[in-house]
C-alpha cells in the first residue's frame, strides 16, 4: 500500500470539477483508493464522497492506495495536484 | 392564492371547480390535460419486500439509472444546440454521479440487505446525500444539492410503474406540464406542439424558467403554491398566463369565457404582428429605437420577427452559469452567432456581470454579506484580467461585421472606465499584432450606480453611448434591496429621485451627442414607456415579446405631450402622486389600444 500526502493548491479547493478529475483517475484504477482529510476517510472512487469533504485550498489530503497499479495511481494523482487541477493556483 | 368553489352541486367532492391565482409569468392561454412532472414533494412509500421480489427491484433501479443516463446525455445534446454552446460540464457531473459506487451500492444494499423497495432505497440513500450537501457551509456545494435533487426527481420518474415520460407525449397532444418546480432543462427538451402550457408552485416573473417560457411562447403561471399536489394526471384544466389563473374542472361558463379571452389574445397578438413593419414613431414624428434583450444566443434568430431593430442587451453571464468558464473559442462562437445573425443591426453585449443575484460558480466563491454592493461585475473583471481579456478578445474577433457595441456594467468612476477601455485597447493591439483584421467597435457604459449619474458629464465625454440599467439604479438610488420581500412596495420605478437620475443622464448624453438606452423591466411597462420617452430616452430594450406592444404605445402618443407630462411629474413629491397623475391621464387610452392581454392589466401593473 502507498500512502500519498498531497496539498490542495488551486484557489477554489476541491469542488465539483477537481473531484471529477480525481474520480476519473481512481474510478479506472484496479487498486482500492481512499481519501483522508481531517480525520474523515472516504472512498476516493465516489465523486459524491470526495465532493462532500469540501476540502478548501491549502489543505493537506492523504490518499491510501492499495493494489497492483498503486504506483501509477499515486503518480497520476500527484500530477493532478501539482497542476492545480488546471485551475488558478492559490 | 384564492380559491372559490361555485358549483359543488353536480360533482363528487374530488372534482369541484377550483380557481387558483398565481403569477402571470408568460402570456397566453392553454386548455389541456395535466401532465404531472415528478418532483420532490411526491411521497415515497416504504415497503418491506419478500426475498422473491428483490431481484425485480434491483432491475427496476438499474434500469432507471440506465434510462436517466440516456435522458441526461440527450438533454445535454439538445441544450447544446438550443443554447448554442458546446459541452456542459453540469451534465458530465450528473453522469458521473449516476455511476458513483457509494450511491449505487448504497441503494442496492438497501434493497438486498434491508429488503426495501427501489424507490424507498433511492429516497433514503440519495436523500441523505442531499441533506449532507445542503448542510455544507459553501454556496457551491449547496448548488450541488440542487443538482442532486434534479437527479433524484429523474430517477423517481424513471421508476414510476407506468410513469409518464415527456418523450412519450405525441406532438399533437398538447399537454400542460404541472410541477412543484419546473427546471430549465425540462423546458429545453420540449418538442414543438408537445406542451401548450406550464404551471408551477414556485417562482415569479423574473425566474430563468419564466424568461425561457416567454421566449418559447408557452404560457406559464407560476407561484401557485400547492397546485402540483392537487392536480391529477389527465385532468382538464384551463390556464391563463396573461392573468395568472388556473381553473380545475371548469364549468361551461368558464370555457366560454376562456375561449373569448383566448380569441381576444390571439386577435391582439395577430394585430401586434402587423406592427412589425411599422416604424416606432410618435404621432408627431419622434423616432424611438426598439431593441430586444436576449439570454441565449439562439434567441437572436427570432428577434427581428418581433420588430426589434437590434439587440439592446445580451447578458453574457448566461454563458458563464456553468461549472466551468467557457473558453475564449466557445465565447467567440456564441458572440459571432449573435452578431452575424443580427448584422447589420447593432448588438450590445454586456461584459461579464457576475455577482449580486447571479453567482457564477468558480468566480464568485466567497459568501458576501452584501453581494449587490460587493465584488461583482466590472470589479471582478478588472481583478481577474485573464478572464476579462479572454472575453474581450472573443468579442473583438467575433465582430466580423462591425455591429458590436461593448457595454461595461456597474461603472462607478472614471478610472474604472479608463482601465476597462485600456484593456480593450491592449487586447485589440495584441490581436492586430498577431495579424487579425478587426472591425471598429463602439464602447458604452451602464448607468446603474448613482455615482455614475453624479459624474455623468465626464462619462459622456469618453464613451459612445449610455445604457441605463433601471433595476440596479432604482435599487441603489432608493436603497431598496429588490430581493427583500419586506420592502417590495418601496421599489418604485416612478420615484421622482429615479426619474431625475434618468433625466440628468439624458441631458448630459445629448450635450455630447451620444444616445441613451434603457434596458430593464421598466422599458416594457406601458406607463414607464411614456415617461422614458418623455424624459428623452432614445432607445428602449426589452424582452423580444414586448417590442410590438411597446411600438403600438409609441405610435399612439405625441412626444410633446409626454415630454410635458415627464417634466410635470419630475416636480412631484413622491411615486404615489406620479402614478396617480399617470393613471388619470393615460390608463384609459392605453386600455383602448387593445394590448391588455399581452402586457397584463394596466391597473395591475401600477400597484
Amino acid at each position: 500500500m502507498i500512502v500519498k500526502t498531497l496539498v490542495v493548491s488551486n484557489k477554489l479547493g476541491i469542488h465539483a470539477r477537481p473531484a471529477g478529475m480525481i474520480v476519473d483517475v481512481t474510478g479506472q484504477a484496479k487498486s482500492d483508493v481512499s481519501i483522508v482529510y481531517e480525520g474523515s476517510k472516504a472512498n476516493a472512487k465516489s465523486i459524491l464522497n470526495v465532493m462532500m469533504l469540501a476540502i478548501p485550498a491549502g489543505s493537506e489530503v492523504k490518499f491510501e492506495i492499495d493494489g497492483e497499479d498503486e504506483e501509477n495511481v499515486a503518480s497520476q494523482l500527484e500530477s493532478l495536484f501539482n497542476d492545480h487541477f488546471n485551475e488558478e493556483p492559490c | 392564492m384564492t380559491t372559490s368553489t361555485k358549483n359543488p352541486a353536480n360533482n363528487e367532492a374530488l372534482s369541484v371547480r377550483t380557481v387558483l391565482t398565481g403569477v402571470p409569468a408568460s402570456p397566453g392561454f392553454a386548455m389541456g390535460r395535466v401532465f404531472p412532472v415528478i418532483n420532490r414533494e411526491i411521497s415515497v412509500v416504504e415497503e418491506t419486500l419478500p426475498e422473491s421480489r428483490l431481484a425485480d427491484e434491483e432491475q427496476l433501479f438499474l434500469k432507471a439509472v440506465n434510462m436517466t443516463s440516456k435522458e441526461i446525455a440527450q438533454i445535454k445534446e439538445i441544450s447544446e444546440t438550443r443554447a448554442g454552446m458546446k459541452d456542459s460540464l453540469i451534465f458530465a457531473t450528473h453522469l458521473m454521479i449516476l455511476q458513483d459506487p457509494g450511491l449505487l451500492n448504497g441503494v442496492l444494499d438497501q434493497i438486498r440487505k434491508h429488503h426495501k423497495n427501489a424507490r424507498w432505497a433511492v429516497h433514503v440513500v440519495l436523500g441523505a446525500y442531499i441533506d449532507k450537501f445542503e448542510s455544507i457551509d459553501s454556496a457551491a456545494m449547496r448548488d450541488k444539492a440542487a443538482d442532486l435533487r434534479d437527479l433524484y426527481n429523474r430517477l423517481m420518474a424513471a421508476m414510476e410503474d407506468s410513469g409518464p415520460v415527456l418523450e412519450d407525449v405525441a406532438a399533437e397532444d398538447g399537454v400542460i406540464l404541472v410541477g412543484h418546480e419546473l427546471l430549465p432543462s425540462l423546458l429545453m427538451s420540449i418538442k414543438p406542439g408537445q406542451v401548450t402550457g406550464l404551471a408551477m408552485d414556485t417562482g415569479g416573473r423574473t425566474s430563468h424558467v419564466a424568461i425561457l417560457a416567454r421566449s418559447l411562447q408557452i404560457p406559464l403561471v407560476s407561484g401557485l403554491r400547492n397546485f402540483a399536489a392537487m392536480a391529477k394526471a389527465g385532468e382538464i384544466i384551463l390556464l391563463d398566463g396573461s392573468r395568472g389563473t388556473v381553473i380545475i374542472n371548469p364549468n361551461e361558463e368558464d370555457i366560454r369565457d376562456f375561449h373569448e379571452r383566448q380569441e381576444v389574445f390571439e386577435k391582439q397578438r395577430r394585430e401586434l404582428f402587423t406592427m412589425r413593419q411599422l416604424e416606432p414613431m410618435t404621432r408627431d414624428g419622434k423616432y424611438i429605437t426598439l431593441h430586444a434583450n436576449i439570454e441565449l444566443p439562439s434567441e437572436a434568430d427570432r428577434v427581428t420577427d418581433f420588430g426589434a431593430t437590434g439587440i439592446g442587451l445580451y447578458r453574457s453571464e448566461f454563458l458563464f452559469l456553468r461549472k466551468n468558464a467557457p473558453t475564449q473559442d466557445e465565447q467567440q462562437d456564441a458572440y459571432r452567432y449573435i452578431l452575424e445573425t443580427m448584422s447589420p443591426c447593432p448588438v450590445m453585449i454586456r461584459t461579464l456581470d457576475a455577482g449580486g443575484d447571479k453567482l457564477v460558480s468558480g468566480i464568485n466563491a466567497v459568501n458576501e454579506s452584501n453581494p449587490f454592493m460587493g465584488w461583482r461585475s466590472i470589479r471582478v473583471c478588472l481583478d481577474k484580467t485573464d478572464l476579462f481579456c479572454a472575453q474581450l478578445k472573443a468579442l473583438l474577433l467575433a465582430n466580423t461585421k462591425g455591429n458590436l457595441r461593448i457595454l461595461l456594467p456597474m461603472i462607478s468612476g472614471m478610472s474604472e472606465l479608463r482601465r476597462a477601455k485600456e484593456h480593450i485597447r491592449k487586447c485589440r493591439q495584441e490581436l492586430e499584432a498577431a495579424g487579425h483584421k478587426l472591425a471598429p467597435v463602439k464602447i458604452g457604459v451602464m448607468i446603474e450606480v448613482p455615482a455614475a449619474v453624479m459624474i455623468v458629464d465626464k462619462l459622456a465625454k469618453e464613451v459612445d453611448f449610455f445604457s441605463i440599467g433601471t433595476n440596479d439604479l432604482i435599487q441603489f438610488t432608493l436603497a431598496v434591496d429588490r430581493t427583500n420581500e419586506l420592502i417590495t412596495n418601496m421599489f418604485q420605478p416612478h420615484h421622482p429621485a429615479v426619474l431625475s437620475m434618468i433625466y440628468q443622464t439624458v441631458r448630459a448624453a445629448h450635450r455630447e451627442g451620444i444616445p441613451v438606452a434603457v434596458c430593464g423591466e421598466m422599458s416594457a411597462d406601458p406607463m414607464s414607456v411614456l415617461l422614458l420617452v418623455g424624459l428623452g430616452v432614445d432607445e428602449l430594450s426589452m424582452t423580444p415579446w414586448s417590442v410590438m406592444s411597446t411600438k403600438k404605445i409609441i405610435r399612439s402618443i405625441n412626444f410633446e405631450d409626454v415630454r410635458e407630462t415627464a417634466l410635470t411629474v419630475l416636480q412631484m413629491d413622491d411615486a404615489e402622486s406620479v402614478n396617480a397623475y399617470l393613471h388619470k391621464k393615460y390608463a384609459q387610452p392605453i386600455m383602448d389600444l387593445g394590448i391588455s392581454s399581452v402586457v397584463g392589466q394596466v391597473e395591475n401593473s401600477k400597484k
